[in-house]
């Protein structure tokens, strides 16, 4: 038996708050939206070629395992991420790890969480948690979506952590294990700044990033046109499960973010960060208006001016914002 | 905007089930703080679980009336689609299509039954008809 004393605490993105509470275990405070910022989590993608639910992927985060990544390499802590093909040697070093005192995140599969809640349990493989103890063969697992730490069997375990699929986890784990005293964390928020500005505005692709976002607003327009207004109201509910569902902490990252910026401005003393916080969180508030009024057309509750064009200039006007607010970013 | 917060799940053990949300305030604050999401989440939560149970219903009623083969329903029922059944079974996406038909599953053999089998997690005589 063996439990470490590992503080659970609750987190809007499952992956940057794993990565918060992994490095607070060893004394670094950083918060989840600094985590998230320097990690660069902040995307946006349109892939219509790729299904996921019967319905074209639009993500709003980089790939999986990106965060902590970044996240630690920026600030110079020393981590191990470790993918198996064996499911008894993964569990294996998984105990191990576990005896040497260092708690584990890892990447799992959604669809036979136990603990997870029922609505949410779809085939979703970029989930994260953390495992902090285990007793025979029950697992002490801290997961950032629920409120209290929670157990779960060795069966279970092995069979989320090898969750086949889209971005197959293939029993990937991860923990940092020389982490520094004090950490100057400013180069590392501004290089995430940086990183996070290159992504949306820097890419000449026009499926991430802004023109992403433009690319799908003039795809919402011949939705219901190409695809019937029960697919078209279909698609539009993807892109807002995405956008407000689990793990973004609402409208599509644009808070959290919002919430990093304010931060960094009071540790690098910069008012015109302050001033770019407060243009996020107004353009974070547009993108809840827009879910909100794209909810009530799946309802089919919509006033006839509310239809796919009204959105999608909502949309338009969401990437001229956040156009302007990134190049801001890029020239500082 | 008028979203009021709804209890989103219905199996909420205690309220366990609340979440961290951000969020903007009109002072120019970013809040955070531990609650249920709004109504508007409830209606596209509801909306791809109606799809999900539409979708399996079709496929229950095209293998009752023999136009396709009992994987198809429980390829739906574990909200699966061709490819992410080939890898969870390890067979090639062509033959899974293949399989999907009720004349070529008939002809299928024991071993490859298992695979299906143990990929929806239930036994063999369980795969041969749907509920």
């Amino acid at each position: 038996m063996i439990k470490l004393n590992f503080e659970h605490r609750q987190a809007g993105h499952c992956e940057s708050g794993v990565t918060s509470n992994l490095l607070n275990y060893y004394g670094l405070k950083i918060s989840e939206p600094m985590a998230f910022g320097i990690g660069a989590g902040l995307f946006f993608s349109y892939l219509p070629f790729l299904k996921m639910q019967h319905a074209p992927v639009t993500s709003f985060r980089v790939w999986p395992g990106m965060v902590f990544k970044r996240a630690t390499s920026e600030l110079g802590v020393k981590s191990g991420i470790f993918t198996f093909r064996s499911k008894k040697e993964s569990m294996d070093k998984l105990k191990s790890t576990l005896d040497s005192g260092i708690p584990v995140g890892m990447q799992v599969g959604t669809f036979h969480l136990p603990f997870f809640p029922p609505e949410y349990r779809m085939h979703y493989n970029m989930h994260n948690m953390v495992v902090y103890g285990y007793d025979h063969d029950t697992f002490f697992v801290s997961d950032t979506l629920v409120e209290k730490p929670v157990e779960i069997s060795y069966d279970d375990l092995v069979r989320v952590r090898f969750a086949q699929g889209t971005f197959a986890p293939r029993g990937r784990m991860y923990y940092p294990y020389d982490v520094p005293e004090s950490v100057d964390i400013r180069p590392a928020i501004l290089s995430g700044i940086k990183k996070t500005a290159h992504n949306m505005v820097g890419i000449p692709i026009p499926l991430v990033g802004v023109n992403g976002i433009r690319y799908l607003s003039r795809q919402m327009r011949t939705w219901e046109k190409r695809y019937g207004e029960a697919k078209a109201s279909y698609y539009l509910g993807q892109v807002l499960r995405m956008e407000e569902e689990i793990g973004t902490a609402g409208a599509g990252f644009r808070f959290i973010y919002g919430a990093f910026l304010e931060e960094s401005a009071e540790v690098l003393n910069k008012p015109f960060l302050r001033e770019m916080a407060e243009e996020m969180g107004e353009n974070a508030n547009k993108w809840r208006e827009f879910s909100y009024l794209g909810s009530r057309n799946c309802k089919k509750r919509a006033k006839p001016e509310e239809s796919y064009d009204m959105l999608a200039d909502m949309l338009y006007a969401c990437a001229g914002r956040e156009e302007k607010i990134f190049k801001k970013l890029s020239r500082m | 905007m008028e979203d009021e917060p709804e209890k989103v799940y219905t199996d909420d053990r205690h309220g366990q089930y609340r979440e961290m949300l951000y969020g903007y305030d009109k002072d120019g604050n970013f809040t955070k703080q531990v609650g249920y999401h709004g109504a508007s989440e409830r209606v596209i939560l509801q909306q791809v679980w109606d799809e999900f149970k539409d979708r399996i219903e079709d496929a229950r009623q095209k293998v009752l009336s023999g136009k396709a083969s009992p994987i198809l329903y429980y390829m739906e029922k574990n909200l699966l689609n061709a490819q992410d059944l080939a890898t969870h079974t390890g067979i090639c996406v062509w033959f899974v299509k293949r399989h999907l038909k009720p004349g070529a599953f008939q002809r299928l053999s024991e071993k490859k039954l298992k695979r299906y089998a143990e990929a929806f997690n239930i036994t063999i005589d369980q795969l041969r008809k749907v509920e």
